[in-house]
């Protein structure tokens, strides 16, 4: 039993050690590189939100923007304690690249506004961002996850990033009034 | 059989019929449980008595609370897996939401404790 065991553990360990491919769309990359993807993604979000904690006077902003700390970075460490369990690592790829990309062009944008109009970017990219996202997750990621602790997160994760897209869609009518 | 021995056997029945009455009519405090799972409070309406206990319980990734609608009672944070208990108390608030997620939405209904 325990040899059976041990050799279903390598088999899983092998399957998640994919090989590293040059994919160069979203429903190609590996288990490993998507894993890769969601982590940076929720690292722009915490970055995005200390930006709007730095800048923002708003009180409703700044509630929204430590929940999405609060949230990534725990949807952040049961992946990382998946993927320890695993014995496997996250793969940087050509999507993790473009979202760094452009997450840094973002920031020097937003970092020019102040008040009011800071407040409406920043809720206005939250939604669409959480939108973006979420359609990555639920229609290239989800279906294409070989490892079903992997897709049972990932399932996790896109429920609580609904919860933030609803959340971002009430921030935007709230500063928008 | 005399009238005086007669009135106490008839007592004494009286009494052996109610008393086990008595014992059930009176409610015991009961444990409530209210799971929080895909963002949403199970059960989101919960009926309960003064004495009563509510306890919270997260299965959600995402830290939650249980925070009354104008602050009167909160449950403080719950990490994924944390519980926390509230006891029912008479006039409490009775509508609740996550203070983290505002459109996570719940309510008690607080009935008398001997009913």
């Amino acid at each position: 039993m325990k040899q059976k065991l041990l050799l279903a553990a390598s088999m899983l360990a092998l399957a998640l050690q994919a090989t590293p491919s040059a994919a160069q769309s979203p429903a190609e990359l590996n288990d490993l590189q998507i894993a890769h993807v969601a982590y940076v993604a929720d690292n722009i979000d915490i970055r995005y939100a200390h930006l709007a904690l730095a800048i923002s006077n708003n009180p409703a902003i700044h509630e929204f923007a430590r929940t999405m700390i609060r949230d990534h970075t725990a949807v952040n460490e049961q992946a990382l304690a998946l993927l320890k369990k695993l014995n496997a690592q996250p793969q940087d790829n050509f999507l993790s690249k473009q979202l760094t990309a452009n997450s840094e062009k973002l920031v020097d944008e937003m970092s020019q506004l102040r008040g009011a109009a800071f407040d409406k970017r920043y809720a206005e990219n939250e939604l669409a961002y959480h939108k973006a996202v979420n359609d990555l997750v639920g229609n290239a990621f989800i279906p294409n996850i070989e490892n079903a602790e992997v897709k049972s997160l990932f399932e996790a994760g896109l429920k609580i990033f609904k919860a933030h897209e609803h959340h971002a869609e009430m921030m935007v009518k709230s500063v928008s009034k | 059989m005399s009238r005086r021995s007669f009135m106490k056997k008839v007592a004494a029945a009286i009494a052996a019929a109610t008393f086990p009455t008595l014992q059930f009519a009176i409610a015991q405090p009961r444990t409530h449980r209210v799971e929080i799972s895909g963002f949403k409070f199970t059960p989101d309406r919960l009926e309960v008595s003064v004495g009563d206990t509510v306890t919270w319980i997260n299965r959600d990734i995402a830290p939650h609370t249980a925070t009354a609608t104008e602050g009167g009672w909160d449950t403080g944070e719950l990490v994924k897996g944390a519980e926390a208990s509230i006891t029912v108390t008479a006039g409490m608030e009775t509508t609740y939401f996550c203070a983290f997620h505002p459109m996570m939405k719940a309510r008690l209904s607080i009935t008398a404790p001997d009913q």
